[in-house]
Parts: structure tokens; sequence; C-alpha cells
């Protein structure tokens, strides 16, 4: 009986192994590759012959790097928290206030859903530029936290709230708490996973924008990560691959790292979203 | 009696709450989209600076546009294979995580980290990796397969960007997959093993009517995200080989700021809109039949 | 509710046409460009400098990087949005539907000794007798031979003959710019079986005449039959010393400074129709919206006269007669012989004919990339695909 439990466990291991890899070693060859000469991109060799790290030293001088670095970290912090501030109150509201139009208004902010930010490009662009707010980080700062991406917060607080039991605000009130102190003091403490799964959402939407900053910015020293790794190219607009990679992994590792440090919290918040479907 | 009761003061609230959403709803959603749909009824040259009514020249144009066929036929294609590919993988990967097997954290944890890295780091790498002398084919000529030319063959192209999207993407799909899992009374199983079921006769009766809600929220999710993939592509194949990786969202691109015709890009756009909409109202319509808590 | 959009669309637009209008008082122009090449900025930024000293109305003059790989996307997005840079460099291909939809501002007026201007080189950049920008660089397409590879250099080829000589090398001969999508790059080779894109007036698609389906023949046997030009896919770069041979443009010399082989820049092989050249161009316009289009243009012509243009010529062959002398040129393309200088880069400018463009070019780019993908394969059939490539983009041509 035990060794065939093994055996399975063998077996399951092995399955989990090779599933493994695609999954690593796209970011293995980015991190290493990163120190090759650039002749030996495309060599096959999975360490380089010989370190380089000339690469990194390169990123930085060719970009304001740490600047873009730094435009990045705090463009996502901010939209993080606000996003978090936006969806808890509305996915609160739209799931235990009962008021009139709720649902028609519910169904007014789903729309935003629906629509890839590639549509609404062009008028959101046209409205920047006449507020004079073009090449400035305020629209990648505005739309995301009361916009579109907003919503999918908004769906997952709501989702999160209409399962939370009566009982409990129901006490609250008869001890005399208004409304927003049964937000404050009762809801909002115990929405802490979902709000944990949104600010993840958040965090890495914000910090992958690519479109966007493409559009709105125009100074390299204003430029968001995304948008930095396309412009390490030579002087004839051929991409230098090494320094290319190097930027990426600087952007990609300290992410990683945190993950692997608070990976309990995260999954677990993560996960609260899907439960109650 | 005063005048704010309980209940007017709880509608206040309520109005309050959703105040900053829906004012942003409207102002960077709504009217935007209103504006595109007016544009759509325009001839709009950009370098010109001309602006132009023309009624409904460009939905005519919509339906006689053959390009628009062909890309209309690669978004289906890319779609279904985005959301069959996702979700089996990402309930595979669910389901092996949930064995009592130690070390399933660091396996959840490698296959989550993708999700992580940035999408344009992520399809970088991947642009590079799939060249022809490049380390796929690398890995897969150890194997003794002589691995083909990914980014340049019709059938390829497409395999690759729907490969690379659902690799890096799956970990979000997994882990709710894994948490419904675990939200699975373990009893059931009990009870239906006494009665003879076998693994597969479990896991089709009992688990997926049971975690049919976390499927239907997936899957909503995950169509609706296939249509809006756009930086891959950018980066991947540009829409090629011919046309056959060039689905809509591609396609909308090209028209309104490749070629300039922004009035007909927003016709696009609003057919976009109305193909996203509709799924999403299908979707949630059936899910009566086949979602266990909402029949 | 449709009144509702359409009054604050044209709001909106009022609001972003209405930066159109003239300021007066200091000014700040702005200019697009595709470089970050700190060279390259240094230098333009330098002119600025100098010109603002002389002009003290102009406050800033700011070059914004835009990178070369959707580059007129982007330039159109922010024209559309209502943020039309001051300045654009713009290249060829989009030249024709620049000039034409009436974007740019006049500038010959501006222009330092507009007459000395080679005619082949501002063909492409004018309208009814009005230049709309200025052609700052114009680069010919010549044949770069690494000499540590290929020993034996004739002072005369045929394309045969230097194929087989890129074969024999065993490296083989790159087209550094086409990663077989960008097939305009390729009329470097197919003009000299004196095949076209498309007739002059624009009108009529080449793609499938003799001259064409020959050419293309010469070069899908090349790369699949011969193995003399690398497959699609592979990245070979010639600069490293990976490739015996380059079809390139001549600015491209300077990433051989540091070039660990031997290497000479020779003129096009000759193919069956004898000598010819083929030059890539870009032009800097004045856009016609911008707020400050007087001074702009008075900066353009500065930027542009007779002094400057032998500065920029160290990076942009220029296109002023007088500066079109081996012995000038040599002054700052250290890199280059006279000798080489004289046969490919004035010769070249002289008598080359521009890659294609046409208005619309960007839609017919990618109709023409997309219809030419099945050709890069070994058993293509060529004159089928040509055919196909003329099916795909006549309504283009024939739209008005």
């Amino acid at each position: 009986m035990r060794r065939k439990v093994s055996k399975r466990n063998v077996a399951l291991y092995g399955l989990l192994c090779v599933l493994c890899v695609p999954f690593v070693f796209p970011t293995w060859w980015m991190v290493t590759s990163s120190m090759k000469p650039i002749s030996e991109i495309f060599s096959e060799s999975l360490l380089p012959s010989e370190w380089t790290f000339s690469t990194y030293s390169q990123v930085f001088r060719m970009q304001p790097f740490g600047q873009q670095y730094w435009n990045s970290l705090y463009i996502a912090v901010i939209v993080t928290v606000g996003t978090m501030a936006v969806a808890a109150l509305a996915g609160y509201a739209f799931a235990r206030i009962r008021f009139p139009g709720q649902n028609a208004l519910f169904v007014v902010v789903l729309t935003g859903l629906l629509i890839p930010s590639e549509v609404t490009i062009v008028p959101l662009f046209q409205l920047f530029q006449s507020l004079g707010l073009t090449n400035t980080h305020w629209p990648l700062i505005i739309v995301p936290i009361f916009g579109a991406p907003c919503v999918l917060a908004i769906f997952i607080m709501r989702q999160f709230f209409i399962a939370l039991p009566p009982e409990l605000e129901e006490a609250a009130r008869m001890d005399g708490l208004g409304r927003a102190g049964i937000f404050y003091r009762i809801a909002l403490p115990l929405s802490r996973p979902a709000l944990g799964a949104v600010a993840i959402f958040t965090f890495l939407h914000s910090w992958n924008l690519y479109l966007e900053p493409i559009v709105y910015l125009s100074t390299p020293d204003m430029f968001t990560l995304p948008q930095a790794l396309t412009q390490f190219v030579d002087i004839y607009g051929g991409p230098m691959f090494n320094v290319q990679l190097a930027a990426a992994t600087m952007t990609a590792v300290p992410i990683l790292v945190v993950f692997v440090l608070a990976q309990r919290q995260f999954i677990e918040g993560l996960a609260h979203t899907g439960v109650k479907g | 009696m005063t005048f704010w009761t309980y209940r007017r003061r709880d509608n206040l609230v309520g109005y309050l709450f959703v105040a900053p959403a829906l004012l942003g709803s409207l102002a960077f959603v709504l009217i935007p989209l209103g504006l595109v749909a007016w544009y759509s009824l325009n001839e709009w040259n950009v370098l010109g600076g001309t602006f132009e009514f023309i009624g409904g020249e460009n939905y005519k144009q919509l339906l006689a546009d053959e390009k628009l066929r062909e890309s209309l036929v690669a978004t289906a294609w890319f779609a279904a294979g985005l959301v069959v590919l996702n979700l089996s993988l990402a309930l595979l990967l669910a389901v092996l995580l949930n064995q009592k097997l130690r070390g399933t954290t660091l396996f959840r944890t490698l296959f989550f980290s993708p999700v992580l890295v940035s999408l344009v780091a992520w399809t970088l790498v991947w642009q590079l990796m799939l060249q022809p002398d490049g380390s796929v084919n690398g890995l897969l000529s150890v194997l003794g397969v002589d691995g083909p030319n990914w980014l340049r063959g019709e059938s390829t192209a497409m395999v690759s960007v729907i490969v690379v999207q659902v690799i890096k993407n799956v970990g979000l799909n997994m882990v709710l997959f894994l948490a419904a899992l675990q939200g699975v009374p373990a009893p059931l199983y009990e009870a239906a093993k006494i009665d003879g079921a076998g693994a597969w006769r479990r896991f089709r009766s009992i688990t997926i009517p049971l975690i049919s809600p976390t499927i239907l929220l997936t899957s909503i999710i995950t169509i609706v995200g296939s249509l809006q993939v756009f930086a891959q592509i950018a980066v991947l194949t540009q829409g090629g080989p011919g046309t056959s990786t060039t689905v809509l969202i591609y396609y909308l691109y090209q028209q309104a700021f490749q070629f300039h015709h922004f009035g007909y890009g927003a016709t696009i756009s609003v057919l976009l809109f109305v193909i996203v909409a509709a799924l999403t109202l299908v979707q949630w319509r059936m899910r009566r039949k086949w979602v266990l808590h909402e029949a | 509710m449709s009144r509702l959009i359409a009054l604050i669309c044209t709001a909106l637009l009022a609001l972003t046409a209405c930066s159109g209008s003239a300021a007066s008082g200091p000014k700040s122009l702005r200019m697009t460009v595709w470089t970050a090449n700190e060279a390259h900025l240094k230098l333009l930024n330098d002119i600025a400098t100098e010109y603002k000293a002389s002009h003290p109305d102009v406050t800033e003059i700011k070059y914004d990087s835009i990178p070369a790989d959707g580059y007129t996307t982007t330039l159109t997005t922010q024209i559309a949005g209502g943020n039309a840079p001051d300045l654009a460099w713009i290249l060829e291909e989009s030249a024709p539907d620049f000039v034409a939809s009436g974007a740019l501002a006049p500038i010959r007026s501006k222009v330092e000794k507009a007459d000395e201007l080679v005619p082949s080189a501002t063909k492409l950049w004018e309208k009814d007798g009005e230049l709309y920008a200025y052609p700052f660089s114009t680069s010919p397409f010549g044949l770069f031979v690494n000499t540590s590879l290929v020993k034996d250099v004739p002072e005369t080829w045929t394309w045969d003959q230097a194929m087989a000589a890129a074969a024999a090398s065993g490296k083989g001969l790159v087209l550094p710019d086409f990663k077989y999508q960008n097939w305009a790059v390729l009329s470097a080779i197919w003009r000299g079986w004196g095949a076209n894109a498309w007739s002059e007036d624009g009108r009529s698609c080449g793609f499938s005449s003799k001259e064409m389906k020959d050419a293309m023949t010469f070069v899908h046997k090349a790369i699949f039959t011969d193995k003399a030009i690398p497959g699609p896919g592979t990245t070979v770069d010639f600069f490293a010393g990976d490739a015996s041979m380059a079809v390139s443009q001549i600015s491209r010399a300077g990433a051989l400074k540091d070039a660990k082989f031997t290497w000479t820049l020779v003129p096009l092989p000759q193919g069956p129709k004898g000598d010819y050249a083929v030059i890539g161009q870009a032009g800097v316009g004045v856009l016609k919206r911008s707020k400050n289009a007087d001074a702009a243009a008075d900066f353009l012509g500065f930027l542009t006269n007779e002094a400057n243009s032998a500065k920029l010529a160290q990076f942009f062959p220029p296109v002023r007669a007088s500066l079109l002398n081996a012995e000038t040129l040599a002054k700052s393309n250290p890199l280059i012989r006279p000798e080489q200088l004289q046969s490919v880069v004035i010769e070249g400018i002289n008598k080359g004919v521009v890659k294609p463009s046409h208005q619309g070019q960007e839609e017919l780019n990618q109709t023409i990339r997309a219809a030419l993908d099945p050709l890069w394969k070994p058993d293509a059939n060529v004159g089928q695909v040509l055919d196909g490539v003329c099916a795909k983009i006549k309504p283009l041509l024939e739209r008005k």
C-alpha cells in the first residue's frame, strides 16, 4: 500500500516538474541572458560563457532608468490606494445599501468592464490635452482610479460584501452606529482579503500599462518602465537585446522577490475573490 | 418625524458612496464611448485636419470589408483557443496542487510567477526565445524534435501567441480554482467513494458542479480579456504572417492609428464593444443552466 | 442624448482646434525626432542653443525622441489629440501622406539657397512647386563587404557575381532593415532589374511585371536554394562580423567604427538593367497647426542652412550641391574613403531613386507585407504570390 502511494507521488512530482518548465524557463533565460555578451543570446547555452554586468550600467546610461522606476512605482502605489478606496465604497453601497436606481447605476458602472482601452484612448487623449495634462502622470493616475480599470475592483468588492452575514451589521446598528460607521468600523476591516486581491490586481495592472504611457508621455524622464523597455536601441533603431533584458530583469525580479516573501497572504487574498463567484 | 429618516439618510450615503465610481464612469467611459460612436459617423482625416459627417458610410464599409472578416475569424480562433487552453490548464494545475503532497507551495509559486513579470518584458523574452535559432527550438532539439519557425508559420504563429498568453496568465485562474476546490466539503467525496464512484466520476459529478460559480467568473474574465490582447500581438507577430493573427483589437489599432482612418477605427470600436457586451450577456444568461447556485 | 454628445464633441474639437491660433510673446518649440542617440541630440541641441542666442523670443527648443518603431503612429496620435509638435522628422514612406494632406506648412522661402538642393532629393517633398519639408537626410544604399571574409572585390560587380561570392563565403549577405517585413528595402535589389512597386503616377501595380518576377525569383533563389541570404527569423549581424556583405544605407557606416574586421563600401552591384542607385530619405517639416508655425519655419531655415547642413552631414548625408563633393564629405565621414564617397554617396544622391512610397503608405505596407509572406517559404510559387500582391493592393492604388 505504502509503495503504491509513493509511486503515485513520484508520478505527480514528475508531471509537476515537466509542467513547470515553460513557467520558469523564460524568467531564468531572461536573467541569465542579460549577463551574456550579445553574440550569445541566440546560443543554446543555459549559462553565459563569460558573465558581463556592463549591460546593467548601460541601462542607466541610456535612459533615466532610476527616475523611470520611481515613476512606475509611485503611480502604481497611488493608483492602488485610490482604487481600493473607490472600489470599497462603491462595492459596499451596491452590495449592502438599498437606494432607488441602484441596479441601473450598477449596470452603468459595469459597462467599463467591457471596454478595451484602445477603444476610448482617442477621446480620452483629447480630454487630457484640452486640460493641458499630456506628458504628465495625471491621466495614468486618474483614469485607472475612477474609470474602466476600477470596475473589476468594484465587482470584486461587491461580491465580497454581498456574502457578508447581515447579523453583524444589525448588531452595530442597534448600538447606534450610522451607515458610514458600519462601513468603516465593521465591513471594511472584514474585507481585508478582498482588498488585498484588489490591491494585487490593481498594482499589476498599473505596473504593466503599455499603450497609455506611449500615447500620453513624450519625454524620457516621464516614461514608465514598460515604455522604457522598448527604448533600448542603437543609433539606427535596432534593439539592443541584452540591455533590454537587463532592464526587463530589473523590472521583474524585485516584484518576484516581494511575491515569494509574502506569497501566502498574496495568493490567499487573491483566492477569496473566486470563492463566492 | 424628522425629514432625515434612517432610510433617507441611507439613500444619501448610498449615492455618496457610489458617486466617485459613477462620475468616473461617466467621464472616462460613457462620454468617451459616446464620442467614439459619434466619430464612427464621420470621416476624420487626422493629418489634413478635416472632420466630415458621412452618416452610415463607415458601417457600409464594415459590411463589405474582407479584411474585417478575416480578422473576425482570427479573433474567434484566438479567443476559443485561449479560453479552452487557459481554463483546462488552470483546472488541471489546481487539481494537481490540491493533492496531499509536500512542496505544493513551491510549485504554486512557480506556476504563479509569470503573472508578476511585466507584460512587455515577458513578450520580449518569448519573442527572442521563439526565433528559429532561439532557445525554444534549442530545448526541442535536445528531445530530438526539429522545431519550426514559430512566428512565421500561419498556424504556429497563432499557437505561439495563445501559449505565450496562457502561460503568462493561467496562474490567476489556477489560484481561483484552487480556492474553489478547497471549498468543496471532503465528506461529499467520502460518500461518493463508498457508493463506488471512480475518480473521474467524482470529479464530474461533485467537483465540477460545486466549482461552477468559479468557472463562470473565470470564463467571463478570460473571454473578455482575450478580446483585449494587444501588446503581445504587436510585439510577437504584428498580426502576421499574412493576416493570420490580426485579431479585431489589432485591426482596430491598424486602421485608426497606423492607417489614420480614425472614423473607420471608431466604427470597429463600436463593433468590438457590441461583441464583448453580447458575449458577456449570453454567458450571464446561460449561467442558470449550468451554474449550481444560480438554478 | 445624441445632441448632448454632439455638443460635447464640438466643444472638445473646438478646444483642441483653438490651440492652433497664433500666440505672441515668448515661444517654445517642440520637434519630434526618432533618434535618442546622444551624439545626434547633442549636435541638434548645440544648433538650438546657437539659434536661441540670436532669437531671444524663442525661449525653448525641445526635441522629443519617439521610438523609431511606431514613430509615425505616435506622431499622428499626438496630432489627432490636438498636441501637434511644431516641427517633425518625417520618414520618406509617410512623405506622400503628410505632403498631400495639407498638414505641413510651405517652407521654400525659409530655406537658404533653396536652388542648390538636388532635384532628385526634393521631389518627394514637393507639391505644386512648393517645398513642404526639408530632406535633411538622404542616404543612398550601398554594399558593405567584409573583406576579411571576401578577399576579392572587383571594380564593378553584377548581382549574380556578388551573390555567388556571398554564398561561397559561407556567411551570406544580409539586408539589416528587411527582417522579412520591410519589403520596401528590397527595392535596393529589384531596381537593378528595372522593377517598380507601382507606376510613376502610383495608379498601377508593378509587382506582377516580368522585371519584378525575375528580380524576386533571384532573391528567392538566393535565400532558399543558394543559401546566400540568411532565411526568415534568423538574426545575423553584419556589423558584428557575422555576415560577409550587407545592403544598407551609408549612414550605417558609423556602426563600423569599432569593427574587428576589415571592410569596404561599394555601389550596389549591377542588375540586368545596369547601373542604378536607391536612396532612403527623411525630411523635417513644420506642422501647419502649430501655434508658432512661423517661428518654427524660421528655425528650420536655420537648422538646414549651409553651415549647419555641413555639421549635420557627419550623420545625415546632405542634399546641397555645394556640400556634395568628396572633399567636404570626407571631413565628416572619416571612415569612408573619398572615392567611395564619390561613387556611392554623391553619385547615389544625384541619380538615385527614393524607396517606394505612396499615399496611404502604411496600409499598403501592411497589405503587401501580408501578401508577400507566402513568398518566404522554400516551395513558394513566385509568380503566383506576386500576382496575388497586385490583386490585394489594386483597390488601394486606385483609391483617390
